[in-house]
């Protein structure tokens, strides 16, 4: 869906990425993670235009982008960033309308569109006719996301779209963008400075580092012990065994053998974490799940991390 | 309450000083009806100074603003400055050998002593846009063009209007000079009565050129509420 090939950018004198190539197939949800300055924002940037390269190409749909015009591929993919921007003179409605009515459709179309937005972000309807200046921190985000999500693009952009709300209200948004990820199979790029964040939401990550790809990859496979160095030190949070364990699903382990009838039991959904917490906290190092057969021993998790 | 008064006090005022300047017309001054007819010219005068100077300094604050138009920012507030530093009564007297008696003078003087706080006013209403409403504009597909009518101006609005009415306000204070070089405006009792040694004629022209003055700014105001 999206290629980088070859693409250098220069601001000035500074080289914010150098020859970097990538490819994001359509439907995945690629994190971009790095410290800041390691060309994680240009990169996606590249993709709508609103940088353009010194050398090399970007492709977006099979077609390079210094061919498009501008204006038309930005109407044709979402974008939302972390200070929300939106338009304090237009009230909720009219901001997730802004490119449904730049292309144009008429008004009962863009009304019964605004109407399955804001379900979809799960905002309250009554909140349509507010200005932007009359939303908590984590509404507006939800607006933000509505609008880019108006004229149903394929492909999303999201330069660090939940660094600024608070934690809880992060992970509620975290939650919100993995849901409408499954239900629309958007391709959707997301900078992001949070390990974790990168980690939790990704079926891919790229790991940028001054203005290079350092490591790319599933999640898990990036701090396994094989992974880059730096995404490893990068990502795992100074435990990466722990990090690697919360990105594998219990069932990765699972065994066909019976668990003992008072063995704990897990809940559908648990990860390899979640079973090693429970074997901390409960002394038993064989585990059950919940509506299912099988078991789960300490030896099998543990295996899963080297 | 309070805020309905705030907008209605320079209509109450022009009011009571428009009272001052007539009713001397009854006591051996300058007559009514001859007052009112130098307030339309007057008021005429005015608008042909200050509308262009306003659509001058509005396009003059939008080119400098713009990405490409940067550059010449220095240059348009020298510009700015350098006009409104002439006084319109020398700029006037500057103007008559040129351009002979009547209007054009006064028109000249109002234009450029029109356009500073006008250009000002615009600059500061643009650059006070949230930088981020107008990446987000851009970012979504709108043109430059676009995103300046649909987003940038809309925002700067409010602020831009502030200084039309300092605009105005000055215009028609200032075109009371027009007397001067001949045209007829409420300056001429004021040139009249100093000639004739007339305080009432004076003060009559004084008080029916402030009643103006704040009838502009009451109607500009009823029209665009100032900013909360």
């Amino acid at each position: 869906m999206i290629r980088f090939e070859q693409v250098s950018v220069r601001f000035g004198a500074v080289v914010a990425l150098e020859t970097v190539s990538l490819a994001v197939e359509a439907g995945v949800l690629c994190t971009l993670v790095g410290p800041s300055g390691s060309g994680k924002s240009t990169l996606m940037r590249l993709v709508n235009r609103l940088v353009e390269p010194a050398g090399g190409r970007v492709l977006v749909r099979g077609r390079d982008v210094a061919g498009e015009n501008p204006a038309l591929l930005r109407r044709s993919i979402g974008y939302v960033m972390q200070s929300t921007g939106l338009f304090p003179h237009r009230s909720v409605a009219e901001n997730i309308a802004t490119v449904p009515l730049l292309l144009g459709w008429d008004r009962p179309r863009i009304a019964a569109r605004v109407t399955a937005l804001l379900a979809l972000v799960r905002l309250d309807p009554e909140l349509a006719e507010r200005r932007p200046a009359e939303l908590s921190g984590g509404q507006a985000q939800r607006v933000g996301l509505a609008r880019a999500l108006a004229a149903d693009p394929d492909i999303l952009l999201m330069d660090e779209p939940f660094g600024a709300v608070d934690p809880l209200t992060r992970r509620e948004l975290r939650a919100e963008l993995r849901r409408i990820h499954a239900d629309t199979g958007k391709t959707i790029l997301l900078v992001t400075h949070d390990p974790e964040e990168a980690l939790e939401l990704a079926t891919q990550v790229v790991v940028l580092r001054d203005g290079q790809v350092v490591a790319e990859g599933a999640p898990a496979a990036l701090v396994a012990p094989d992974a880059a160095p730096f995404a490893r030190e990068l990502l795992g949070g100074g435990q990466p065994g722990l990090r690697r364990l919360s990105l594998l699903p219990a069932s990765a382990a699972w065994e066909d053998a019976p668990a003992p009838p008072d063995a704990p039991r897990l809940p559908p959904g648990a990860t390899l974490a979640d079973a090693l917490s429970c074997m901390a906290e409960t002394g038993c190092n064989v585990l059950g799940l919940e509506e299912q057969d099988g078991s789960l021993r300490l030896e099998a998790v543990l295996a899963q991390g080297r | 309450m309070r805020a309905l008064a705030a907008r209605f006090a320079p209509l109450l005022l022009a009011a009571a000083l428009a009272a001052v300047a007539l009713v001397p017309a009854g006591f051996g001054g300058f007559p009514a009806g001859r007052l009112l007819g130098l307030a339309a010219g007057h008021a005429g005068l005015a608008l042909a100074g200050v509308v262009p100077a306003a659509l001058l300094g509005l396009a003059l604050g939008v080119l400098v603003t713009r990405e490409a138009g940067r550059p010449l920012r220095p240059a348009a507030d020298a510009f700015a400055a350098g006009a409104q530093a002439v006084p319109p009564v020398v700029a006037v007297a500057l103007a008559v050998p040129a351009m002979g008696f009547g209007w054009g003078p006064t028109i000249l003087a109002l234009l450029l002593y029109g356009i500073m706080p006008v250009l000002r006013a615009t600059v500061a209403a643009l650059e006070a846009v949230p930088p981020e409403a107008r990446q987000a504009a851009i970012a979504l597909g709108y043109t430059p063009a676009g995103a300046l009518r649909a987003v940038e101006l809309p925002l700067a609005w409010p602020l831009v209007l502030d200084g039309l009415r300092v605009a105005l306000v000055l215009g028609v204070a200032t075109a009371a000079v027009g007397a001067l070089a001949g045209a007829a405006t409420l300056g001429t009792p004021i040139v009249l009565g100093l000639q004739n040694q007339n305080q009432l004629l004076v003060l009559q022209g004084a008080a029916a050129t402030a009643a103006l003055a704040f009838a502009a700014e009451g109607l500009l105001l009823a029209l665009a509420p100032a900013r909360r």
